[in-house]
């Protein structure tokens, strides 16, 4: 006979009461029993709050939006999507757990999220791990190939060189100098490694390049710009400004380049993580001309672009959404383009396991809102996309100087570093 | 710019109507519709219509410049449409090359100048500015625009600009750029006068423009000029020296008067409770926010008065914060003053309160601000210094601050309380300071000054709900390292830690600097843990 000491009884019944009360244990063994016929889940990791928040934060309505509209047509192999929205707060651990919440207790089909490579870098060994499938929108440094991440967005070789190489051919503004200024993580050392190598394999000597790096969210650019100045007046040919820093740095630097006096015409700029977004609030009448580059700009023509802005305006309407609803921004699509992605692969391996969704990659293709035709291949779980290089106007958005053919194939791993 | 555009543009009108009877005038010169066919063609056409248009700038009659100078202004403004049959300026609705109103057809394209084109458009706008705008203004602007690229200015355009100039000042410095373009001509004497000139402008560009001149051959041949080249060096350096050091000490003042307005209002705070406002960030993001209402106010309200909305918001985001301190103080921390770690956990949580409140009314997005003349752009004075306006206002913001400050707490009432309680709060209690009263109004003072931070930081750092997480370890790191309690120690740690700051960053970069700067204040610290001014008495 078992004896109950008050200990024991206490610790039993808080036991138990824990797990009734818990909020995941129960309805996890609610959800595998009806597991064939409910909605498929997505978990989104996008930050609602942080200094992510601003640029991140739209990214989930994106997929909740493209997830609507798989829905109205029926959604995916008879069932719909239900999208799980998180918050990881700008917090870079953070990521990594909610993604371990999402794959484990949720069961998420697919991951959409990261914005940062550094968020990126957590979230990878949680989703090798357990299994999972994680959509990257982001362009970002390249020299990673996980089975488990899908990214969508270029690596270097397709979005920083054909920029770099515009500028420096004679249709750009044939330039020879070039200072590099970047937040201090992971991307923007990687890119930079890169295109020093890259120059490096072009005869261009090492003096003819300057690397800076300021720390996270560093806004008091006197100095640098001082120095970007010296740098410029040394002469030796046209000099340009590789921009990778990130966040609030962004609008912060070009306010202080432009109260400086430097136009684009004398030193431009090449933003490599600049969007519309960071714009808002400048007066850009004195940045016109500088130049960002991405797989998808705002401006793009064609009707699948014209379809995308005409459904995320309506899309802000109808749902309250706390954002423009006349701003996109690359993320912003590569995520749309994700949940179509992935949405066409569950279909054609017609199940959700992420082994055979892998499978189906091959030769998958998505008329993208950027006017190209995006597609995947066998080799890797990169996605080939179109090249824009974008100038900015005087209305606080970004021009179409320059586009590519067609969709370059991605190369994950540079080359050059 | 826009000024003159319209009565130029209706002139351009007038000129084209009065030329159709006679197309035998349009044929001598300038090759109209290849003109307006290049400049809806590529970017290597658009190249060739700019040189084109900066030529016709130079050389062109009066007639030909006035149908020209509309052109370049709407390329560069994509004012351009180009359609089958031609181009059309849409600012008016008239045909590119007739001139004759017409819309334009099906869905026209409206060229960009590439970065390369850009430069040679509004170098060619600049020149047709400068011989005919009719407002002094404007042709000073296309001086200064034709000075920024002297290497590319058409010859003979400078002489006749000149010749045509009413305006005794613009026509000297038109004369004085004519020179300095001299610098490579043929005449040795030309050169040695365009060579002073050059040296007037005493920037690394000029340098280098005129150390490339030692490797002339008449360098070597004529002692004259050498002895010019060698004078101009030497005076375009020390004028960099001395710029540098102006640069340097300028944004070391300017970094300061950033962490001083940040800090003061926390020194009062700290130093009279002891309490650690981990809010008072988000006091500071709340000034930025009152600010942007007072301007949005104003656009409704008092559109002339606009320009002015940083000084007009200074009480109220002054008044809007000291009333948030207030009741933070009286509702919260008031409670919490035997707790110090509690009442530093309570601010935190008011922070976080404040940042998704406002989140939750505004949004995340940058607050878009108007920038005036006085807080946008800059002057070169020597060298490579550049006073930009942003920056000299917080700098005097923050002189003017500090001023009203140090009269408050030492010359009122209210600041000989507030001293006798930071000193000792029982003795000042038992002579009958209502110290909790004290303790109110003071942290109202603090609170105010950090909304005063958020409004002249506005025009410098983006405004958004996170601004504010950036200035609090900076504005303690001030705080401690001044001394707790005094105006005079936060100064001095600002103006330090300003001034070591800036030092440091062009030698092992900004992320050095901030490690830097902290390991040589913590052994400071070591060494003085009261910090710079301490304020003399016993302290609890």
């Amino acid at each position: 006979m078992v004896k109950f000491s008050r200990r024991s009884f206490l610790q039993a019944s808080g036991l138990a009461a824990a797990g009734l009360a818990s909020p995941v244990g129960m309805p996890a063994v609610l959800r595998s029993a009806q597991a064939q016929s409910g909605p498929v889940k997505l978990g989104c990791l996008f930050s609602s709050s942080g200094t992510m928040a601003n640029l991140e934060g739209r990214l989930n309505y994106v997929v909740k939006m493209a997830a609507d509209e798989i829905n109205a047509k029926g959604g995916v192999n008879g069932r719909t999507i239900e999208v799980l929205v998180s918050d990881p707060a700008s917090d870079w651990p953070l990521y990594a757990q909610t993604a371990k919440q999402m794959l484990q207790q949720e069961k998420v089909a697919a991951l959409f999220g990261c914005w940062t490579s550094v968020s990126r870098k957590t979230v990878l060994p949680v989703v090798e791990q357990e299994g999972g499938l994680l959509y990257y929108p982001l362009h970002f440094e390249g020299d990673e190939n996980s089975k488990n991440v899908v990214y969508v967005n270029s690596p270097p070789a397709s979005s920083v060189l054909p920029a770099v190489d515009y500028l420096m051919s004679d249709d750009g503004v044939s330039a020879k100098r070039f200072f590099m200024l970047g937040s201090d993580y992971v991307w923007p050392r990687t890119i930079n490694k890169q295109l020093k190598g890259y120059w490096a394999s072009k005869g261009i000597p090492e003096s003819a390049w300057k690397e800076e790096y300021v720390p996270f969210g560093f806004s008091n650019f006197q100095t640098l710009v001082n120095q970007i100045r010296a740098f410029a007046d040394q002469g030796g040919g046209q000099p340009v400004v590789v921009l990778t820093v990130v966040g609030n740095s962004i609008p912060d630097f070009m306010r202080e380049f432009a109260n400086q006096g430097i136009l684009a015409t004398d030193i431009p700029v090449l933003g490599l993580d600049m969007v519309e977004a960071d714009l808002e609030g400048l007066d850009t009448s004195k940045l016109v001309g500088h130049l960002n580059c991405w797989a998808y700009l705002q401006n793009a023509a064609g009707p699948a672009n014209e379809a995308f802005l005409k459904s995320w305006a309506g899309y802000v309407g109808a749902n309250k959404v706390p954002f423009s609803p006349d701003v996109s921004i690359d993320p912003m699509v590569s995520a749309y383009d994700s949940v179509h992605l992935w949405a066409m692969a569950a279909a054609k391996a017609g199940s959700f396991d992420v082994p055979e969704v892998s499978k189906a990659f091959a030769g998958l293709s998505f008329d993208c809102p950027s006017g190209y035709k995006i597609s995947m291949t066998g080799e890797n779980n990169y996605v080939a996309r179109g090249v824009f290089i974008g100038s900015v106007n005087d209305k606080q958005g970004f021009d179409i100087l320059w586009q590519s053919k067609d969709t370059p194939t991605p190369v994950p791993f540079s080359p050059y570093g | 710019m826009k000024h003159w555009f319209l009565p130029s543009f209706l002139f351009g009108l007038l000129a084209g109507a009065w030329l159709l009877p006679a197309p035998a005038a349009q044929a001598a010169g300038l090759d109209r519709a290849g003109l307006v066919q290049d400049l809806c063609g590529d970017a290597g056409a658009m190249g060739r219509a700019g040189a084109a248009l900066t030529a016709t700038a130079a050389t062109g009659s009066d007639d030909e410049r006035a149908w020209a100078a509309p052109l370049a202004r709407a390329a560069i403004d994509r004012k351009l449409a180009c359609d089958a049959a031609g181009a059309v300026l849409t600012e008016g609705g008239l045909d590119a090359l007739t001139r004759a109103p017409r819309e334009a057809q099906g869905t026209p394209r409206s060229p960009l100048l590439s970065l390369k084109n850009r430069p040679v458009y509004e170098l060619a706008d600049a020149a047709f500015a400068l011989r005919g705008a009719p407002d002094a203004g404007r042709r000073a602007a296309a001086l200064r625009t034709l000075e920024r690229r002297p290497a590319l200015i058409p010859e003979g355009l400078l002489d006749m600009a000149a010749e045509a100039e009413g305006d005794a000042g613009l026509k000297a410095q038109i004369e004085a750029l004519a020179q300095t373009a001299a610098l490579n001509a043929a005449d040795p004497a030309a050169r040695i006068r365009a060579l002073s000139r050059v040296a007037d402008n005493r920037s690394r560009r000029a340098l280098t423009q005129v150390t490339a001149l030692a490797q002339d051959p008449a360098y070597a041949s004529n002692p004259e000029f050498r002895a010019a080249v060698d004078a101009a060096t030497a005076r375009i350096e020390r004028g960099i020296a001395i710029g540098d050091a102006l640069a340097t000490l300028y944004n070391g003042l300017s970094f300061a008067s950033i962490l001083f307005m940040a800090a003061i209002g926390l020194a009062i705070i700290f130093g009279l409770m002891g309490v650690i406002n981990l809010a008072q960030g988000e006091l500071i993001m709340i000034g930025a926010y009152v600010t942007f209402m007072v301007q949005q106010g104003l656009r409704h309200a008092a559109p002339a008065l606009l320009d002015w909305y940083l000084i007009l918001a200074i009480p109220a985001a002054f008044l809007v914060t000291a009333a948030i301190g207030i009741a933070l103080e009286a509702l919260l921390l008031r409670h919490l003053y035997r707790r110090p770690l509690m009442s530093l956990l309570a601010t935190w949580a008011v922070s976080l309160f404040l940042v998704n409140l406002v989140r939750v009314v505004f949004g995340t997005q940058n607050l878009q601000f108007e920038t005036p003349f006085y807080v946008s752009g800059g002057v070169p004075v020597i060298g490579d210094f550049i006073f930009t306006w942003n920056r000299m206002f917080a700098i005097a913001f923050a002189a003017v601050t500090l001023a009203l400050t140090w009269l408050v707490v030492r010359k009122t009432p209210l600041g000989l309380n507030i001293r006798a309680v930071t000193q000792n709060r029982d003795m000042a209690a038992c002579i009958g300071i209502p110290t909790r009263r004290v303790d109110m109004m003071a942290f109202g003072l603090g609170s105010g000054l950090a909304g005063l931070a958020g409004l002249a930081l506005s025009p410098i750092y983006s405004v958004n709900p996170q601004m504010g997480q950036n200035f609090i370890i900076d504005s303690f790191m001030v705080v401690v390292l001044g001394g707790v309690g005094t105006i005079a120690g936060t100064v001095v740690a600002a103006l330090g830690i300003g001034q070591i700051n800036v030092l440091i960053e062009p030698l092992w970069g900004a992320v050095a600097a901030k490690v830097i700067v902290l390991l040589m204040i913590i052994g400071f610290l070591q060494w003085r843990p009261e910090g710079l001014f301490a304020v003399k008495g016993r302290r609890k």
